[in-house]
C-alpha cells in the first residue's frame, strides 16, 4: 500500500539533511524526477481499489506539491549559499597598492604658464616667442633703459660673446613685436626663461621664468590697464581684495604693482606677507611713450598696456615650495609628491 | 632705507595708527618691507622706487606723502649762506660737475650734536663719528643733499674739480692703500693730491679728525652717470653714490650746506663767504598737458584747478586754463619727468591708484591656441600617458661638466658669470638629461622618465644675431622600470625600444611618419652606446636622435646598474603637415595568417628580414623573440606574423603556404647568416 505520509516524512528528513546543491540533486531525482516515488506510485494507482483510488491520488498529488515547494525553497537557499561561498573565495585584498600604469605630470611652471595663457586668450592674446640670446637694444635701449641707467642694476646681465646678452626679462619679446610694426590691435604674450647674473640662493636664481603681455591700440587708458589687471588677477587667484600701487619700470609710465590680499592671514598680516596683509603678484603699466617713439609709433595716437608675472614665484606659491631652486632640480619624487598634493 | 616715524613726523602730519602709515606709504609707492615698534617709535624698512633719488631722505618721502594727502610740509632749519668773493678758491675744469659750493667753518668750542639730532643716523644704521661728519650725513638723510668736509689745513692751493689723468692715484676713506684712478674720473683736488672722488667718497689725505680746527664744507651736484661709472669701476658704494647716481637736485647744494652749518652752529662758525661755482641754471623744463586728455586717460573728472593743485604738491609750478596747462618741472624731478605721461602718473598717485576707475577695453574676440601650442599638447598627451614627468632646466652648464665628454662642438660663452657653473650656454640637452638621471638615482629613485621642452644654443657666425642659433627641441630620458615596479610584476626596463615605442605612438598622435636610421650622426653620438643609437628621420630628413647612454659615461657618473636612454627631437619637426585622417574599409574576408621564425645573427636587423617578407604584400609584425647561441655565435630567433589579405576570398591556404616557402628561400638566400627555424 502506498503511504504518501511516509514518503513525505522521508522526503522532509532527507531534505533537512541536504545542504549543498550536490546534496539536493539526488533528492530531486528521487522525489521530483520522472521516476520519482510519487510518479511511480501514481502509475500504480490502477492496482488500488477503485473506491479509494481517488483519495490516494489526491494525497499523492498534494504530497508532490508540498515536496516541490519545499525543494525550491531549499534549492534557492543552497544556490545563494553557493554564490556567497564563491564570492567569498574571490576576496581581494584592496589594501594592496594599485598596479596600473601611471601617467606622468607637467611641471608646475608649465601649469602656471598655461593657466595664465588660458586667461589671456579670453582677452584675445596670442602667445609669441623670442630668442633668449638677444642684444642690448631689445633688452635695454628700446625699453627706455639707456646705458648707465640705474635700472640696468636691477637686472644684472649675463653678457655673452659677440656683444650679446642673455635676456634679463621677457619684455625683449615685446620689443621685437613692436619692431615688426604689426597692425593694431596688438595683443601678445610671451613666456620663458630669463637670466640674472647674481649669486644664487634660496630666493635668487640665475635663471627663472617670466610671463608678460602687451596690448597696444588706440584709446587705451589707465582705467583699461586697471581693468585688465583686475581681470587677470581675479581669473588667476579668484575673487579676493586687490590693490594697485605705484612702481617703477623704465618701459612703462605710469607703472603699477598689483597686490592681492594674503590668503594665509586674510589681510591681518603674517610672516608670509611680511605683516603687510598683501602679496605682490604682478607688475604692469602703460607702455612708455619713449618705447613707442623708438619703434615709430606716435604716442599721441596709440597707447598700450603692459604687464608681467613672475611665473617661477607663482609656481612655488602654488605648490607651497619654500624656495625656488627645487623647481629646477629635476627631482622626480618631489614632483610626484607635489602633484599628489598630499593625497597618498 | 630705514625710517623713523618720529623723525618723519617732524616733516609732515602722519596718520596716528601704525598700520595706516604703512598702508599710506605702500599707496604712494614707498613699499614697507618691515615694521617694528621700538621705544614707542615705529621704525620702518622701506623699498624705494629705483628711479626716485629724491625719495632717499625724509624730506623727499614727506613730499610724496604731501602729494597724496595734501598735508603741509615742514622742512628742517638751515642757515642761509652768502655767496661772495671772500670764499675758498674753487675751479671747475670739467662738465661732470654741475654745481660746486665750498664754505669754510672754524671750530669755536668743543661741541657734540644732541641725541635727538643724531637719532636719524642711528635709525639709518650710520655710526656717529665727529660732529662735522655726522652733520654731513644728516644733511643727506634729512633733505637728500650729500655733503662732505675736508680738513682745511690739509689743502694746498685752490680746490679744483677736474678729471683724473693717467697714473693718478687717490686714497679713499676706509681703504688700506692708495688706488689708481681710471683716466677721466671726476675728482676734487688741490695742487698736490686728490681730496675726494667726486660724489663717491672722500680721501684719507684730507679727512677731518679730532684735531681739525678748520673745515671746508663741500656741497655739490655731480653728473649722475659719471658718479655711477666711477663707483662701478672702483667698486665703492656709499650713500652719496646712491643719491648722486639717481640724479641729485641741482638747486639743493646751498640748502644742504646751510643745513650742515645750522647743525654745527653751536661749535663751528662760518668764515667768510661761500664759493658757488658751476654752469648749471634751472632750465625750467615745461610740459604741456590738456586737462581733458588727462581726465580721459585717468577716466576721472577733474578741473584744471584740481590738476594744478595736485601737481603743485609735488613741486610743479602750473599755469594755464581748462584747455591747456603748462607745468614747470621742479629741479628735483628734472632727471625723471619730461613727458605728459610722467604728470599723469603724479596725478594718479595724488588721487590714489586705488581711487581711479577700472574698466575692461572692448574685446572683439578671444584667441585660439597657436599651432605650436596645439602640437605641444598633443606630444605631451603621449608623454604623460607613458608616465613621463616634465622637468625644466636652465640654459647653461660649466666647463667642468663637459671636460671629460669629448668634443661636443663649439659653445657660446658667458663673459661675466659670477658662478663657474654658468660659463657656457648649452649646445645640447643631453648633459642636463644625464644630470637629471644621476640626481634621481642618487636619491634612490631608479625609475626615471622625464622630458623637457628646451632650446640649445649652437654657435653660427651666419646666424641672424651673428653668434648663434637657438634650436628648440624636446628631449626625453628614461631609465629603470618601464612601468612602476609593483608587487605583482617586475616588468621590463625602459630601454631604447621603449623610446621607439614612444616615437611610434607620437607618429600616430601627430600623424607624422617618424623612422629610424642606425647609427646616429652628430656631436652627441660619442655619448651614446655605439650599437644602440639611431637618427630619427621625418620624410627622410634627420630631425633628432635616440639611443642608450654610453657605458663609459654611465661609469663616469657612477651609474652602475642603470642604462638610461635618451631621445631628442627638433620641435620644428612637429609643425610639419600631418597626414589627414583616413577611413579604411574593413575587409569582407578575413586575411590568412601564418607565423614564421628565422634565426638572425647579431647585428642583422629584424627589419631587413621583415622588408623581404613584406614584399609579398602581407602585413608583417614581430610576435616573438628570444636569444640563443649556436656554434659560439649569438642568434636571435624572431617570429614574424604574416597577414595575407584575402580581399575577394579567393586566396587558398595552399597558395599562401606556397608563398611562404618562397619567402623563406628568399630570406635565407639574400640575408647573410639567417636561417629558417
Amino acid at each position: 500500500m502506498i503511504e504518501p505520509e511516509t514518503i513525505l516524512a522521508e522526503f522532509h528528513r532527507q531534505l533537512s539533511d541536504a545542504v549543498t546543491l550536490a546534496d539536493l540533486d539526488p533528492l530531486r531525482q528521487r522525489y521530483l524526477g520522472k521516476k520519482s516515488v510519487i510518479k511511480t506510485a501514481l502509475k500504480s494507482l490502477k492496482d488500488i481499489p477503485k473506491e479509494s483510488r481517488r483519495e490516494v491520488a489526491q494525497s499523492l498529488n498534494a504530497a508532490q506539491k508540498e515536496m516541490d515547494a519545499a525543494f525550491r525553497v531549499k534549492q534557492a537557499a543552497a544556490e545563494k549559499a553557493a554564490i556567497e561561498a564563491k564570492l567569498a573565495s574571490e576576496w581581494q585584498d584592496l589594501s594592496m597598492p594599485g598596479i596600473s600604469a601611471r601617467r606622468g605630470q607637467r611641471h608646475p611652471l608649465t601649469l602656471v604658464e598655461r593657466n595664465c595663457m588660458d586667461v589671456l586668450r579670453q582677452l584675445g592674446f596670442e602667445l609669441v616667442d623670442g630668442p633668449e640670446v638677444d642684444n642690448a637694444f631689445h633688452n635695454f635701449d628700446a625699453l627706455n633703459i639707456p646705458e648707465h641707467h640705474p635700472a640696468r642694476d636691477m637686472q644684472d646681465t649675463f653678457w655673452v660673446t659677440g656683444g650679446l646678452l642673455l635676456r634679463s626679462h621677457t619684455t625683449t619679446v615685446q620689443a621685437r613685436v613692436l619692431g615688426q610694426n604689426p597692425p593694431l590691435p596688438i595683443r601678445v604674450a610671451s613666456s620663458g626663461r630669463v637670466y640674472r647674473n647674481e649669486a644664487v640662493d634660496a630666493t635668487h636664481l640665475a635663471m627663472f621664468h617670466q610671463f608678460e603681455g602687451i596690448w597696444i591700440d588706440k584709446g587705451l587708458t589707465f582705467a583699461h590697464l586697471k581693468g585688465v589687471l583686475r581681470f587677470i588677477a581675479t581669473a588667476l587667484y579668484g575673487v579676493r581684495p586687490i590693490r594697485f600701487k605705484p612702481k617703477f619700470y623704465p618701459y612703462t609710465e605710469p607703472s603699477v604693482g598689483v597686490d592681492i590680499q594674503c590668503s594665509r592671514c586674510s589681510g591681518t598680516g603674517c610672516h608670509a606677507c611680511h605683516f603687510a596683509g598683501w602679496v605682490t603678484i604682478l607688475g604692469a603699466g602703460m607702455v612708455h611713450p619713449k618705447v613707442f617713439e623708438t619703434f615709430g609709433f606716435d604716442p599721441s595716437e596709440v597707447s598700450g598696456i603692459a604687464f608681467g608675472l613672475g611665473t617661477t614665484r607663482m609656481a612655488a606659491q602654488m605648490v607651497n615650495a619654500p624656495a625656488l631652486k627645487p623647481l629646477y632640480d629635476q627631482d622626480l619624487p618631489l614632483f610626484s609628491a607635489m602633484h599628489k598634493g598630499g593625497v597618498s | 632705507m630705514n625710517l623713523s616715524r618720529a623723525v618723519l613726523s617732524r616733516y609732515i602730519d602722519l596718520p596716528s595708527d601704525f598700520r595706516a602709515l604703512r598702508l599710506l606709504l605702500d599707496d604712494i609707492g614707498i613699499e614697507v618691507k618691515r615694521s617694528e615698534e621700538i621705544d614707542g617709535d615705529q621704525q620702518l624698512t622701506v623699498e624705494l622706487l629705483a628711479n626716485r633719488g629724491d625719495h632717499h631722505c625724509y624730506a623727499g618721502i614727506a613730499r610724496e606723502i604731501s602729494g597724496r594727502t595734501g598735508s603741509m610740509l615742514c622742512g628742517p632749519e638751515y642757515t642761509p649762506l652768502k655767496i661772495g668773493p671772500d670764499a675758498p678758491q674753487v675751479l671747475i675744469e670739467t662738465e661732470l660737475c654741475l654745481l660746486y659750493t665750498a664754505t669754510v667753518l672754524r671750530k669755536t668750542q668743543p661741541f657734540n650734536l644732541s641725541t635727538a639730532q643724531t637719532f636719524p643716523l642711528n635709525v639709518a644704521g650710520i655710526h656717529s663719528l665727529l660732529p662735522p661728519i655726522d652733520a654731513t650725513n644728516l644733511s643727506n638723510i634729512e633733505i637728500g643733499q650729500p655733503t662732505h668736509v675736508f680738513d682745511a689745513d690739509k689743502i694746498i692751493g685752490p680746490i679744483t674739480v677736474r678729471e683724473s689723468v693717467e697714473g693718478e692715484t687717490a686714497w679713499p676713506l676706509f681703504s688700506e692703500k692708495r688706488i689708481e684712478l681710471p683716466i677721466g674720473t671726476c675728482v676734487i683736488a688741490d695742487d698736490e693730491k686728490v681730496l675726494a672722488i667726486a660724489g663717491v667718497i672722500g680721501c684719507e689725505d684730507s679727512k677731518t679728525t679730532d684735531e681739525t680746527t678748520h673745515i671746508i664744507l663741500e656741497s655739490a651736484c655731480f653728473d649722475p652717470v659719471s658718479v655711477r661709472k666711477t663707483a662701478r669701476k672702483l667698486n665703492i658704494h656709499t650713500d652719496s653714490v646712491t643719491r648722486f647716481e639717481r640724479g641729485s637736485d641741482p638747486s639743493l647744494p646751498l640748502v644742504g650746506a646751510g643745513r650742515v652749518c645750522h647743525l654745527l652752529s653751536e661749535g663751528w662758525e662760518i668764515v667768510g663767504d661761500t664759493a658757488c661755482v658751476g654752469t648749471w641754471t634751472n632750465p625750467k623744463r615745461s610740459i604741456h598737458i590738456k586737462p581733458a586728455a588727462t581726465c580721459e586717460f585717468l577716466q576721472i573728472s577733474m578741473s584744471h584747478e584740481e590738476i594744478s593743485d595736485r601737481l603743485s604738491r609735488y613741486g610743479f609750478i602750473l599755469s594755464g586754463d581748462d584747455s591747456s596747462l603748462m607745468a614747470i618741472v621742479p629741479p628735483h624731478r628734472l632727471w625723471d619727468v619730461d613727458k605728459p605721461a610722467d604728470l599723469y602718473e603724479e596725478l594718479a598717485k595724488s588721487i590714489g591708484y586705488n581711487n581711479t576707475p577700472a574698466s575692461l577695453p572692448l574685446i572683439d574676440k578671444g584667441a585660439d591656441l597657436s599651432q605650436a601650442e596645439k602640437k605641444r599638447l598633443q606630444v605631451e598627451e603621449v608623454l604623460l600617458g607613458m608616465g613621463f614627468y616634465e622637468v625644466i632646466t636652465n640654459g647653461f652648464y660649466g666647463r667642468g661638466q663637459i671636460e671629460n665628454l669629448g668634443d661636443l662642438g663649439p659653445h657660446v660663452e658667458t663673459l661675466n658669470a659670477l658662478d663657474r657653473g654658468y660659463s657656457l650656454l648649452k649646445n645640447n640637452a643631453l648633459i642636463h638629461a644625464i644630470d637629471g638621471c644621476v640626481r634621481n638615482l642618487h636619491r634612490q629613485h631608479s625609475d626615471v622618465k622625464m622630458y623637457e621642452w628646451t632650446r640649445v644654443f649652437e654657435p653660427d657666425s651666419e646666424a641672424e644675431n651673428g653668434v648663434c642659433n637657438e634650436r628648440k627641441l624636446l628631449w626625453v630620458m628614461c631609465s629603470g622600470a618601464e612601468r612602476p615596479v609593483s608587487w605583482a610584476e617586475r616588468g621590463r626596463n625602459a630601454d631604447s625600444l621603449f623610446l621607439k615605442g614612444f616615437l611610434e605612438e607620437l607618429s600616430i598622435s601627430l600623424r607624422l611618419p617618424f623612422t629610424l636610421r642606425s647609427p646616429a650622426s652628430g656631436p652627441l653620438i660619442s655619448l651614446l652606446h655605439p650599437y644602440r643609437q639611431a637618427d630619427i628621420l621625418l620624410n627622410g630628413k634627420r630631425v633628432g636622435l635616440m639611443g642608450e647612454i654610453h657605458p663609459q659615461i654611465r661609469l663616469d657618473n657612477k651609474l652602475k646598474k642603470a642604462r638610461p636612454c635618451y631621445l631628442e627631437l627638433d620641435e620644428n619637426a612637429f609643425h610639419l603637415t600631418a597626414a589627414p585622417l583616413s577611413y579604411v574599409t574593413p575587409p569582407v574576408h578575413l586575411p590568412l595568417v601564418r607565423t614564421i621564425s628565422f634565426a638572425l645573427p647579431n647585428q642583422v636587423e629584424a627589419q631587413s628580414v621583415g622588408r623581404i617578407l613584406g614584399s609579398s604584400g602581407a602585413g608583417v609584425s614581430v610576435v616573438d623573440r628570444f636569444d640563443f647561441t649556436q656554434d659560439d655565435r649569438l642568434f636571435r630567433s624572431i617570429t614574424y606574423q604574416l597577414s595575407f589579405p584575402n580581399t575577394d576570398g579567393s586566396k587558398s591556404a595552399d597558395s599562401v603556404n606556397q608563398t611562404l616557402n618562397e619567402l623563406i628561400a628568399q630570406v635565407v638566400s639574400s640575408v647573410d647568416g639567417v636561417f629558417h627555424r
